[in-house]
């Protein structure tokens, strides 16, 4: 207990901490912020102007309308009746005018990916410096003097860090739907929320904690196994450039079939939506007058992407946890 | 030197091989060391004879290829974890979190050993940083950090102290407050291993001594002994007027007693009773106005012994030696 309980206090203590949480926090209030700002509720008075707004609008076609009438008619001849119909009533409604509004049942879901990609950078960032600052600056073997037993300091360590890190996902997570309820409260709307919905929400955001644990000990893994906290960011930088961006382009180029399925940000949706289904419009689509076929699709479902990552998270762990056995403390 | 019933530690035959790129190297090559309760113990050796290693492998951080270790009594690294709250240890240079308080630091390890706060106070009072506990560790200078660290150490108030190169970084009052406090440490029954490469501290603060080289002891035992047994029996002898050297040369060659001339003095060697020379001059009429024992120290000692002394226009490597053919 004595070691959990100097690993948690050494954990709050680093200023890393706090910087990284707080600017976690600070993107999260930014976006919620610019969603706030960039959607209105739509009040009498904002109808009442989207409505006064469509009808001077409808206004001004139609005079425009009138000048091009004549011209029209003449040129269409005996078809002037079906050619030349101007603009119709219906076309200008004031919901086209009014500003959007943030429908919080329908777009949470799409959202939470921000939450969770944002407080996962966090967790990664934060377990990586957490173990990798400790070996480069020798604190590692000074603790490992007091506390020889190797399993138990890193396990600790990594089991207080992912203890934090599910306080910090669950209090992100709060913060997170609570604001963007607000936002529906105050720019939008909360229509049709019910149990099984903020039950649906709920689970999406266990996901949600569950991605954030998973990088938070990937970077702890990483950074273990080369000492050092480079090591895990090097490799993020290598994933993201090389092996996203890049891997992109050159799918892209081979004319891949779904190559979005080969990116990470896909299987993050997933996770936590569930599932995300591609289309693949890059060959030929066939159309009838009754309307054209569908794509072809392809379902990338979390019940395939959470075991890949738990496999690849494992195997960072084992190998973490063996080189701390096995190597020599130099 | 054998181990007795009071051996704090023991290590008997300690073997590790590096593997290194060029080649394994054999850093310990069947190493023995025993260390009695209540010494204050001298581990000397150049840099790369394998100090660092010992003490490391000693602590459970590096894992030996051979050989037997006990400390107080239990087998190590195995019984490490019960035995690890008695031994206080800085091993090589001071290293700590430099954006943590020196109070923050010690405060950790005092929660990571099960030990009360009460003892953090207790150990920046001993060293003398307790005002400035307070202070990030990385605004610290190289002779505070070392401060730090042995503070560390002694948060345990263990039972054995292993210091390596305490000293170091430490200014000439910060030496003395040092081998002040080793010697009050030891006087409280602790035992302290102290490496250092401040030889001529060693010889004044320490019982005993270990001298490793190329990974093998190559001498052990009370200071006093391990000079003596290198003491070659010189004896500077100096004469009323500086005249009488030459004569003084020719009595002793006559005598069969090995001598260095120089212009103002003689140096006898395998002298065994040095009033035998005062009375063999003075039976010449040479009366000696000087009869002294040359001194041998610790660090000639130790330069001789492990092969490290300076030879004009060589240039010594550390690592060479070590290499596994």
């Amino acid at each position: 207990m004595s070691l959990i309980r100097a690993e948690r206090r050494r954990f709050i203590k680093r200023r890393m901490t706090l910087w990284m949480f707080v600017i976690g926090v600070v993107i999260l209030g930014a976006v919620t912020a610019g969603l706030a700002m960039t959607h209105h509720k739509p009040t009498p008075a904002v109808v009442a102007a989207a409505q006064a707004e469509a009808d001077r609008v409808y206004q001004q076609e139609m005079r425009n309308w009138e000048q091009y009438k004549a011209a029209c008619q003449a040129q269409a001849g005996p078809e002037a009746e079906l050619k030349c119909q101007g603009p119709q009533r219906d076309w200008f409604t004031a919901e086209n005018f009014m500003p959007p509004q943030f429908d919080f049942k329908h777009q949470y879901g799409d959202i939470l990916i921000i939450w969770a990609a944002i407080i996962s950078m966090v967790g990664f960032v934060l377990g990586a410096t957490f173990v990798g600052a400790e070996w480069s600056s020798g604190s590692m073997m000074n603790l490992l003097t007091w506390r020889p037993k190797r399993m138990n300091v890193l396990g600790t360590k990594l089991g207080v860090l992912l203890g934090w890190m599910t306080a910090v996902g669950v209090g992100t997570f709060a913060l997170w739907t609570a604001g963007l309820y607000a936002v529906g409260k105050i720019s939008g709307n909360t229509n049709g929320m019910t149990s099984g919905t903020w039950q649906s929400f709920g689970l999406a955001g266990v996901r949600g904690v569950a991605m954030i644990l998973a990088f938070s000990a990937l970077g702890f893994g990483l950074a273990s196994l080369g000492r050092h906290t480079a090591l895990a960011l090097g490799v993020a930088i290598a994933v993201v450039i090389v092996g996203q961006i890049g891997l992109g382009i050159v799918l892209n180029l081979a004319n891949v079939q779904f190559a979005e399925s080969y990116l990470i940000p896909v299987h993050m949706y997933a996770w936590l939506n569930k599932q995300v289904v591609l289309q693949d419009f890059s060959g030929m689509v066939r159309c009838t007058p009754t309307g054209c076929d569908s794509p072809p699709e392809m379902v990338v479902s979390y019940t395939h992407s959470g075991p890949v990552a738990l496999g690849i998270l494992l195997v960072v762990l084992a190998a973490a946890f063996w080189a701390m056995r096995r190597r020599d403390v130099a | 030197m054998v181990p007795s019933m009071t051996s704090v530690l023991e290590i008997t035959g300690l073997k590790k091989t590096y593997r290194a790129r060029g080649g394994p190297r054999r850093a310990l090559d069947g190493f023995d060391m025993y260390v009695e309760a209540g010494q204050v113990h001298g581990f000397l050796g150049p840099n790369g004879s394998g100090k660092t290693t010992t003490l490391r492998t000693l602590l459970g951080l590096i894992r030996a290829d051979g050989g037997q270790m006990r400390v107080l009594g239990h087998v190590v690294p195995d019984a490490l974890p019960e035995v690890v709250a008695h031994v206080g240890a800085i091993v090589e240079s001071p290293q700590f979190f430099g954006n943590f308080s020196a109070r923050d630091t010690l405060s950790l390890l005092a929660d990571a050993g099960d030990l009360p706060q009460s003892r953090v106070d207790w150990a920046f009072e001993l060293v003398g940083l307790r005002d400035r506990a307070h202070e990030r560790v990385k605004t610290y200078s190289l002779g505070m950090k070392q401060r730090l660290a042995v503070a560390s150490a002694l948060l345990k108030q263990p039972k054995l102290l292993i210091l390596d190169e305490p000293a170091n970084g430490l200014d000439p009052g910060g030496i003395r407050e040092m081998r002040e406090m080793m010697a009050t440490l030891s006087a409280g029954g602790m035992t302290v291993v102290l490496s250092s490469h401040i030889l001529s501290e060693i010889q004044i603060i320490c019982d005993n001594v270990t001298i490793i080289s190329l990974g093998k002891r190559v001498a052990a035992g009370p200071v006093s002994e391990v000079v003596a047994a290198y003491s070659t029996g010189q004896v500077r002898i100096g004469l009323e007027t500086p005249a009488d050297v030459a004569a003084a040369a020719q009595v002793l060659t006559g005598a069969g007693i090995q001598y260095q001339q120089h212009p103002d003095h003689l140096v006898a060697s395998g002298v065994d009773k040095p009033a035998l020379l005062s009375r063999l001059l003075a039976g010449r009429d040479l009366f000696v106005s000087e009869l002294t024992p040359v001194g041998v120290d610790l660090e000639s000692v130790f330069l001789e012994l492990t092969g490290t002394a300076p030879v004009p226009g060589q240039h010594r490597s550390v690592d060479d030696s070590v290499r596994v053919s």
